[in-house]
């Protein structure tokens, strides 16, 4: 099991307290949330320093915004959105920066980092995977994210990326396309 | 696990009616997961309790003044370049007079320029 989340009441006990000055809450509210943000991150940005970057910020923003989080969604969905939303701002100003200095993609800068640098079958599925990410369209990269390395359904991605639930469906099925094409070639 | 197989893992967590949640899981037990650095939970709550209110605000402020200066500075470079190559074409030499657009005139007819005569 993939998603992680607490219950209502003990995010509330935490927010609170981190809002109140508490290290430790806000510390574990980090620790419990840092691997879902870095799947949507580094599977959007791939495995680089820069992703650790935007992770940072990720949470720097969602500590200025606890104030604001009123408990209606859950807490892992408020921080998916920033993710997300950080995320897809990242890639459109890289993309204007590229654009400017080279024709050729951003996508040479990304190196793949694996845990475990020894077994050579592990990383190249992740290669595999990361390469496979890298090579499709944002939108559809975002949605690949959210479904595969984040294990969320239909609903629950539409309800992260502000979509409508008939735009997903069809994003989905546009992805898969663009995915199929992509595989031929890896 | 073998390539093609996770290749239709892939492609199978894009079928809406698909429960993406064996996929993930069967992906991160492959090793198939992203993490970020050792320390990353410290970093943060460093940040974060240590630089007050503007941090964030002074972070974001960085990034638009760095790319505001790359655009600014390189889209200038080209126009100066072009204006000394467009000179130098049009004029022949680089010379200060060139600049000031004066290498085809004479004291005298400055003079006649400015006084009509």
């Amino acid at each position: 099991m993939i998603k992680e989340s607490y219950n209502t009441a003990e995010e509330a006990v935490l927010v609170k307290a981190a809002l109140d000055g508490n290290k430790e809450a806000f510390g574990d509210i980090v620790t419990k949330y840092q691997k879902m943000v870095a799947r949507t991150v580094k599977g959007m940005l791939g495995d680089s320093i820069f992703a650790d970057d935007i992770g940072q910020e990720v949470f720097i923003k969602l500590f200025y915004s606890l104030s604001e989080f009123r408990g209606e969604a859950k807490l892992s969905t408020y921080i998916q959105k920033i993710a997300v939303n950080l995320t897809l701002n990242e890639i459109k100003r890289r993309k204007r920066f590229f654009s400017m200095f080279s024709q050729k993609g951003n996508n040479e800068m990304y190196e793949f980092e694996v845990a475990d640098q020894d077994n050579e079958e592990r990383r190249d599925s992740k290669e595999l995977v990361s390469k496979a990410l890298l090579a499709m369209e944002p939108k559809f990269r975002i949605i690949l994210t959210m479904r595969m390395l984040q294990g969320y359904s239909t609903k629950e991605t539409a309800e992260i990326l502000d979509l409508p639930l008939g735009t997903v469906l069809s994003r989905l099925s546009r992805a898969q396309e663009q995915l199929r094409n992509i595989l031929e070639k890896l | 696990m073998k390539p093609s197989e996770i290749k239709k893992m892939l492609i199978s967590s894009l079928n809406a009616g698909t429960d993406t949640t064996e996929i993930s899981g069967r992906l991160e037990e492959e090793g198939i997961t992203f993490d970020f650095k050792n320390g990353f939970r410290d970093k943060i709550v460093e940040k974060v309790f240590s630089a007050g209110l503007t941090i964030n605000r002074e972070m974001e402020f960085m990034r638009s003044v760095n790319f505001a200066f790359n655009r600014i500075a390189l889209t200038g470079v080209a126009a100066i370049v072009l204006l000394l190559i467009s000179i130098f074409f049009m004029e022949g030499s680089l010379s200060f007079n060139s600049f000031l657009g004066l290498s085809d005139n004479y004291d005298e007819s400055i003079v006649s320029l400015l006084t009509g005569n």
